[in-house]
């Protein structure tokens, strides 16, 4: 056990392949405009504005190839007592949430989540500095979650 | 109940809470309360039209205003705020009421939208009398119970009478540690509470009474024979000559030296003036900083008793601090680069619901010690860190690195490309109630986690991390100055540790003793 990303009798499981599209389209659109606008000058007005359009250009590749990887990169699983949640392809980290010291757990989902039917799970401890989050969860996984994690935090709740 | 018609917008709160209407004693803060509370808006008010005067205004601002002969409109503007003001806080006053039961305080407040709290003794994270200046006029001081209910959750209740506040805050600890005490203000009656250990005796003479019937400006009365109050032993005082020193010392005074050394030097070379008003505010900061931890920390003592650690400081605003056993989430020892030839230490620790703007001023356990009350501090909050000789492993923590042999977990060689100034401090031990986590060389920090406290834990690597094998280390705490972390360790290290410690979080909170202390048993 040489990773500490790895621990051993853990089976991760992964996010919904859709929260790709959810991460996606807002950032297409962020950095399609400034694209579309520099193309447009470019051809109308001054070869210079290629600049302009190549910067957002290679901003949306860069996204277009490593937002997939950080999506399959998102994984948790339910241990007996505690929780763990890792992310991150370059900068990885990974979480251990006691369900003890859980306070209270979030579900929420934005207008682009809910129609790709996605909802994110957060968790939240006494501590402000855990950040303990699973987005992409199919509505009825991240349901059947928080329900989970409520019950088992009530059975292990201690004070602080 | 009381009557539904009178008051309908009190009514629909009485039903509330474990603790029947009936048998609450609802009281009143002291009448002079919109007195005290109404100078803050006079002295807003002031300080507004200062800035303005300074500044200048369109038409020569009020320097102009107070030298024509419209001078008594300034005058007259001032006291209606101040009408104003009292106005508003002597109707605040009408509707403040408290009542303490046997296992929640209610407050109840506000003029427009009714407040009414309760705050459950149970979950008690500490009880603070606080003195601002205008109120020690009167003798008048604050009490705030926390809650660990995030930022604002505290209930304040102020103002009241010095020895009214001591009684309160001696009634709601008793009730928070778990003694039945009788009726609400019959503090007679706790004579036959069934406890040995809080009534043992009187309140010794002198220390916190005296010291608060002092500073409140009254005559010193005789010590109750049957007092509430657990008896307290002092532990330590930093003498105003140590403090002023650390203050020199500390790494704000330093920056601010460098910075008017900077402003002379450009000052003369350029020959402007100018530079000086243009660099007043950032002086203005870090001075008034420095001021607010001088007088802040000012006349620091540290007391014990059976209802935790006492801290008292504080020149213009006095604030005497009580937190009770197992309510420290978190300690830290740090000792900036100037404090080493003194071997000075600052202990820090963060309380729940001590987070937020007032962090600085009541996170502080001791300001500056020497490392023999830093660590007599450190112990009278972790009474047992779980290891035969701790005096080693906490002296090898404070000032040790991998060159010596201890028992502590440190980074690899190949990490002082990461980290080359002080990779070798970096590194953690655990002991069997805490997890003690070192770093830092310029400045040097121990922090010290008990296993219980643990919020959540997490690993961090970065690519360079991943080439080199390594990983950093975090453990989750509630809102204050300690942030436990130690960076670089081995990547096989923190995943043993980040599961070790998962289980002995598990394990400690199990065995930990119950939220009202006096009921541990066998302690």
């Amino acid at each position: 056990m040489t990773s500490p990303f790895e621990p051993h009798d853990v089976t991760w499981n992964r996010v919904s392949p859709r929260l790709v599209t959810a991460r996606l389209v807002p950032g297409t659109i962020s950095l399609g405009i400034p694209l579309v606008v520099g193309v447009v000058l470019a051809v109308t007005v001054s070869p210079w504005f290629w600049i302009l359009a190549g910067v957002p250009a290679v901003f949306l590749l860069w996204t277009f190839l490593l937002v997939p990887r950080q999506v399959r990169a998102i994984g948790y699983a339910e241990r007996d007592d505690d929780l763990l949640i890792r992310k991150g392809v370059m900068f990885r980290s990974m979480v251990v949430v006691p369900y003890g010291r859980m306070q209270y757990v979030d579900v929420e989902a934005g207008p682009l989540d809910r129609r790709l039917g996605l909802a994110k799970v957060q968790l939240h401890t006494a501590s402000v500095g855990t950040d303990a989050q699973i987005p992409g969860l199919p509505p009825d996984e991240a349901a059947r979650l928080r329900d989970r994690l409520a019950s088992r935090g009530e059975a292990r709740l201690a004070g602080l | 109940m009381p009557e539904h018609d009178v008051d309908p917008g009190r009514s629909a709160f009485d039903d509330l809470g474990p603790d029947s209407p009936e048998t609450l004693e609802w009281r009143r803060v002291h009448p002079i309360t919109p007195l005290v509370r109404g100078w803050a808006v006079v002295g807003a008010a002031v300080v507004i039209l200062g800035q303005q005067s300074l500044e200048g205004g369109p038409r020569g601002g009020l320097l102009a205003l107070v030298s024509s002969e419209y001078w008594w409109t300034l005058l007259a503007a001032l006291a209606a705020v101040a009408l104003v003001g009292w106005g508003y806080s002597a109707l605040a006053w009408r509707m403040t009421t408290f009542a303490v039961g046997a296992e929640t305080v209610h407050l109840r407040r506000g003029i427009l939208f009714r407040q009414q709290r309760h705050a459950r003794l149970d979950r008690l994270q500490s009880v603070d009398i606080r003195q601002p200046l205008v109120a020690r006029f009167f003798g008048l001081c604050e009490l705030t119970l926390e809650t660990a209910g995030g930022t604002d959750s505290g209930v304040a209740i102020g103002f009241l009478k010095g020895a009214d506040a001591d009684e309160l805050r001696a009634e709601l600890l008793a009730r928070a540690a778990g003694l039945k005490v009788g009726g609400t203000r019959q503090v007679a009656d706790a004579a036959q509470a069934p406890s040995d250990a809080v009534i043992d005796g009187a309140v010794p003479e002198g220390t916190e009474q005296v010291a608060a019937a002092q500073d409140a400006g009254q005559s010193v009365q005789p010590v109750r024979a049957a007092s509430l109050e657990a008896p307290q032993v002092p532990v330590l005082t930093v003498p105003l000559g140590r403090l002023i020193a650390s203050v020199v010392r500390s790494g704000a005074m330093i920056t601010l030296l460098l910075w008017a050394l900077g402003v002379v030097v450009v000052m003369i070379v350029t020959g402007e003036f100018a530079v000086i008003s243009a660099s007043l505010p950032a002086v203005l900061g870090a001075g008034g900083y420095l001021f607010n931890r001088l007088t802040g920390e000012f006349d620091f003592r540290v007391a014990i008793s059976p209802d935790g650690v006492r801290l008292r400081h504080g020149m213009l605003e006095t604030r005497s601090q009580t937190i009770p056993p197992g309510r420290v989430q978190a300690v830290r020892l740090v000792q900036s680069l100037l404090w080493r030839d003194r071997d000075w230490w600052r202990v820090q620790v963060n309380v729940a619901g001590y987070g937020g703007e007032s962090e600085e001023k009541n996170s502080v356990l001791l300001p500056v010690g020497t490392r023999e009350e830093a660590l007599t501090v450190l112990s009278l909050v972790l009474p047992d860190l779980g290891v035969d000789e701790p005096r080693r492993v906490l002296d090898a923590g404070l000032d040790g690195d991998s060159r010596a042999e201890s028992a502590y977990v440190t980074a690899p060689r190949r990490t002082r490309i990461l980290d080359p100034v002080a990779w070798r401090r970096n590194g953690f031990t655990v002991t069997g109630r805490a997890l003690l986590l070192r770093r830092g060389r310029v400045v040097k920090v121990l922090d010290v986690v008990p296993h219980e406290r643990t919020q959540s834990l997490a690993v961090s690597q970065g690519p360079w991390q991943r080439r080199l094998g390594v990983a950093s280390f975090q453990v989750h705490s509630t809102e204050g100055p300690v942030h436990p972390e130690v960076p670089h360790l081995e990547a096989s290290d923190a995943a043993l540790l980040m599961t070790e410690q998962a289980r002995r979080a598990r394990t400690a909170r199990a065995a930990a003793g119950p939220e009202r202390w006096m009921e541990r048993q066998g302690e």
